[in-house]
C-alpha cells in the first residue's frame, strides 16, 4: 500500500529544471570542434577567395501538435547564414567571397543548374561519412574528386563552401512544455564544409550551433560562426 | 527505397506528401471485352480547407518552386509534356479541385520513387522512369499519385498526425508529473507505451491511405483505358532490389508487398469485366523507350554520380538492347568502368534484410574509394574488376566504331587507362578527346589530368 505522504505532492517526479536551465544558459553560441586538412593546418594551402554555394538550412516550427514546415523562413535563414559567414571570413580571415555562378541561384542554362545541383548532392552524400568520423578530415580522408573542376569557377577561387543546417523554433505552448516537461529547445545547428576548388579535398569541416530562435537570433548566429571558424588561419592581407 | 542517401529536399517533400510505393502484382487478371464504364472520380467532396490546410498549401507551393530553382526538376520539354499527357488522360474530364493546379514533372533523382504534393504537383523520379517498360506502367504510377491529391490524403494525414502529436505531448506531460507509488508507476508505464501505440496508428493510417490510392488508381486506369494489370509489372520492377536498399523497418507507412498483391488481385478480379483488348494499344514498349531515351541516359549519369553503379549498368544495358548507338554504348561502358570491383548483382544472402542493414551501415562509414580498395584486395574483387574493365574497354571501342561516334568515349578510355596505370594510352585518349570535343564543360578537369600525367614518369 502506498503511504499517504507519497500523495502529498512533495514526491512528484520533477523534470530536471537545473539541467535544462544550464543547457539554455551555456548554449547561446556553442561551437563544436573544427577539423582542418593537414594542408591548411600546416599552412601549405591558403584560402584567399571562396565561393559560397546556396546554403540549405531547414527550419521547422515545433508546436504541441508536431513540427510544421517553415519554407519561407528557411530560405531567409539560409541567406542570412551565407551573408554572416561571408562577413566573418572577410573581416576576420581576410578571405574574399566571390559571386557564385548564376546557375547556383536558379538562373541560366539547365546544364549549369544541373551541374551545381549534382555537386550539392555529392556533398550531401559525403556529409554522413564525414559526420561518422569528423576527425578524419585532419587525415585528409575525404574528397569530392576532381569533378569539382567541372563547375568551371573563376581561376582565382581557392575553395567552395557548402552550408547545411537544421533548426527549430518553438511556439509559445511548446516553449512552456519544454520548460515544464523537457525536450529540445529552439536551436540552429549547421554543418559547414570547405572544399578545395582544384582538387575536391575537404579542407575544413565545422558544425557550429546555438540555442535560440533561428529566425531571429542574428547575434547568436554570428557568434556561433565566429567560434566555428576560429581555427581557420587568416590569409595575409594583400 | 534506400534511406541512407536521402536528399534533404526530398525528405522535406515527403513531409508534405504521400510517397508512391510499389504496386502489387495482380495475379491472373483476365481481360474481358465489355465496354469500359467511367468510374466516378475519387474526389473527397466533403473536404473543406481550414487554416492548417492553407498553411500547408503555402509550404508546398514554396517547395515546388525550390525544386525548380535548385535544378532538381528535369527541364526537358518532351518528357514533361509526355507526363502531362498521361496525367491529364487519367483525370476525369471537367474535374476541377479547389487549390489544385496539375503539374507532372520528372525529378532528377536516381532513386526509383514518385510522390504527389497536395497542390497537384506530381513528381516521378528519373530513376523510376528509367526502370519502367511502357506507358501503362507509368499510368499506374500517376493514377496512384493522382488519387492522393484527389482524396486530399496529405491534408487528412496532417490533420490526423497533429491530433496524435498533441495526444503524445499530453501523455508525456502526465508521465512527467505522475505521482509516486503503484498508481504513479502505472501512469508512467502507460505514458511510456502510449507513444509507440500512437506511432503505430499513424503508420496504420498512412497504410490505409496507400491502399485507397492503389484501389482508386486501378479504377482510374480502367476509366482511361489502360490495362490495370500493368500495375503488376511496376510492382515487380520495384521489388527488384538492384542496390540492396529496400530495407523493411519495424514501422512501415506502406502495406507489405504481398498484402498489396492480395488485395489488388481480388479487387481487380471483381472488376475484370471492365478491361478491354483495346487497352493493349497503350502497351508499346518501343514507343515508351523512344520518348524516354534521353531521360534514361541522363539517369545513368545520375546513377553513377550517386554511387548506384549496379543500377547504372542495368539501365544502360536496357538502353543498348533498345538502341545500340554510340551514345548508349558509351553509357554502358561508363557504367561498367565505374562498377569496378563490385559484383554486378547482389547474391541472395546480400539481399536479406539484415545483410542490407549491415551494408547500409558500412556504406555510411566508408567512402566509395575505400570500398573499392577493400574489394580490390579480395580475389573476387580482382576478378570483377578485370571483367568489368574488359567489358568497358570493348564497349568504348564499339562506341567509337559506331556511326556518329561520341568523342566522350575517348575520355572514358583515358580514365580507364589511367586507372590501369597505362599512362601513355591514357594521355593519348585524353588529348584525342579535347581535340574532338568542342569546348567541353570538363575541359579544365581533363587538361589537369593531362598535365599530371605528363609530370609523372612513364
Amino acid at each position: 500500500m502506498t503511504p499517504p505522504e507519497k500523495f502529498a505532492g512533495s514526491n512528484l517526479r520533477k523534470p530536471n529544471f537545473v539541467l535544462i536551465a544550464a543547457i539554455i544558459a551555456l548554449a547561446p553560441a556553442m561551437a563544436r570542434a573544427q577539423f582542418l586538412h593537414p594542408k591548411i593546418a600546416k599552412k601549405e594551402t591558403t584560402i584567399r577567395n571562396v565561393v559560397i554555394l546556396p546554403a540549405k538550412v531547414n527550419v521547422v516550427r515545433d508546436s504541441m501538435k508536431g513540427p510544421e514546415g517553415m519554407a519561407a523562413e528557411s530560405e531567409n535563414v539560409s541567406g542570412r547564414v551565407e551573408e554572416a559567414l561571408s562577413a566573418i571570413l572577410e573581416k576576420q580571415k581576410h578571405v574574399k567571397t566571390l559571386n557564385p555562378p548564376a546557375a547556383a541561384r536558379g538562373e541560366g542554362d539547365a546544364e549549369q543548374k544541373y551541374s551545381i545541383a549534382d555537386f550539392q548532392t555529392k556533398f550531401d552524400d559525403l556529409l554522413p561519412r564525414i559526420l561518422k568520423k569528423r576527425s578524419d578530415v585532419k587525415k585528409g580522408r575525404f574528397t569530392m574528386g576532381d569533378e569539382v573542376l567541372n563547375l568551371n569557377l573563376d581561376k582565382s577561387v581557392d575553395a567552395i563552401v557548402f552550408i547545411r543546417g537544421q533548426g527549430q523554433k518553438l511556439t509559445g505552448g511548446k516553449t512552456a512544455f519544454v520548460m515544464l516537461v523537457g525536450g529540445a529547445p529552439a536551436y540552429l545547428k549547421m554543418q559547414i564544409g570547405i572544399i578545395d576548388a582544384h582538387t575536391g579535398e575537404v579542407l575544413l569541416y565545422t558544425d557550429p550551433m546555438f540555442a535560440g530562435d533561428p529566425t531571429t537570433a542574428i547575434d547568436r548566429l554570428r557568434k556561433a560562426l565566429e567560434k566555428g571558424f576560429k581555427k581557420l588561419p587568416a590569409a595575409t592581407v594583400q | 527505397m534506400s534511406t541512407f542517401k536521402i536528399r534533404p529536399l526530398i525528405v522535406l517533400a515527403l513531409c508534405f506528401c504521400i510517397a508512391f510505393t510499389s504496386f502489387a502484382p495482380v495475379a491472373n487478371a483476365q481481360k474481358k471485352t465489355a465496354p469500359v464504364e467511367a468510374t466516378p472520380p475519387p474526389v473527397r467532396e466533403e473536404f473543406k480547407f481550414g487554416k492548417v490546410d492553407l498553411d500547408m498549401l503555402e509550404q508546398v507551393n514554396l517547395l515546388d518552386r525550390r525544386f525548380e530553382r535548385d535544378g532538381m526538376v528535369l527541364e526537358d520539354e518532351a518528357t514533361n509534356a509526355y507526363l502531362f499527357k498521361i496525367g491529364h488522360g487519367l483525370i476525369p474530364a471537367g474535374l476541377t479541385l479547389e487549390n489544385v493546379s496539375w503539374k507532372f514533372r520528372a525529378l532528377r533523382d536516381p532513386q526509383p520513387n514518385a510522390f504527389a504534393l497536395p497542390n497537384g504537383s506530381i513528381y516521378v523520379t528519373t530513376g523510376l522512369l528509367s526502370l519502367i517498360d511502357n506507358e501503362s506502367e507509368l499510368a499506374a504510377i500517376i493514377a496512384h499519385e493522382l488519387t492522393h491529391v484527389m482524396r486530399r490524403h496529405t491534408y487528412m494525414q496532417n490533420r490526423s498526425n497533429r491530433k496524435k502529436f498533441l495526444t503524445m505531448n499530453i501523455m508525456a506531460a502526465v508521465g512527467a508529473y505522475a505521482p509516486g507509488g503503484i498508481v504513479g508507476a502505472a501512469i508512467q508505464a502507460i505514458t511510456m507505451i502510449a507513444p509507440f501505440i500512437i506511432m503505430a496508428t499513424m503508420f496504420g493510417y498512412s497504410r490505409d491511405l496507400e491502399r485507397e490510392a492503389d484501389l482508386k488508381g486501378i479504377d482510374m486506369m480502367i476509366s482511361a483505358e489502360y490495362p490495370p494489370e500493368e500495375m503488376v509489372n511496376v510492382m515487380k520492377l520495384l521489388d527488384h532490389d538492384i542496390e540492396g536498399e529496400n530495407i523493411r523497418l519495424f514501422y512501415n507507412d506502406h502495406p507489405a508487398l504481398q498484402e498489396r498483391i492480395n488485395y489488388l488481385s481480388s479487387y481487380l478480379g471483381a472488376r475484370a469485366d471492365k478491361v478491354t483488348p483495346q487497352m493493349e494499344l497503350n502497351r508499346e514498349k518501343a514507343g515508351y523507350f523512344r520518348t524516354m531515351e534521353p531521360l534514361m541516359r541522363h539517369d545513368v549519369q545520375l546513377q553513377i554520380s550517386g554511387g548506384r553503379f549496379r543500377s547504372a549498368v542495368y539501365i544502360a544495358q536496357r538502353l543498348v538492347e533498345f538502341h545500340p548507338d554510340s551514345q548508349n554504348l558509351f553509357w554502358l561502358a561508363e557504367a561498367y568502368r565505374t562498377l569496378g570491383p563490385r559484383a554486378q548483382q547482389l547474391t541472395e544472402k546480400e539481399l536479406t534484410n539484415s545483410a542490407k542493414k549491415d551494408a547500409a551501415k558500412k556504406q555510411e562509414k566508408r567512402t566509395d574509394e575505400e570500398i573499392e580498395r577493400e574489394l580490390l584486395a579480395t580475389p573476387a574483387g580482382q576478378e570483377n574488376w578485370k571483367l568489368h574493365q574488359q567489358k568497358s574497354e570493348e564497349l568504348y571501342r564499339r562506341a567509337l566504331a559506331a556511326d556518329n561516334p561520341v568523342a566522350v568515349a575517348h575520355r572514358g578510355l583515358g580514365m580507364l587507362y589511367e586507372k590501369l596505370d597505362k599512362k601513355t594510352e591514357a594521355l593519348a585518349e585524353y588529348e584525342k578527346y579535347l581535340e574532338l570535343a568542342p569546348a567541353p564543360a570538363d575541359h579544365d578537369r581533363i587538361q589537369k589530368r593531362i598535365e599530371n600525367l605528363r609530370r609523372t614518369p612513364q
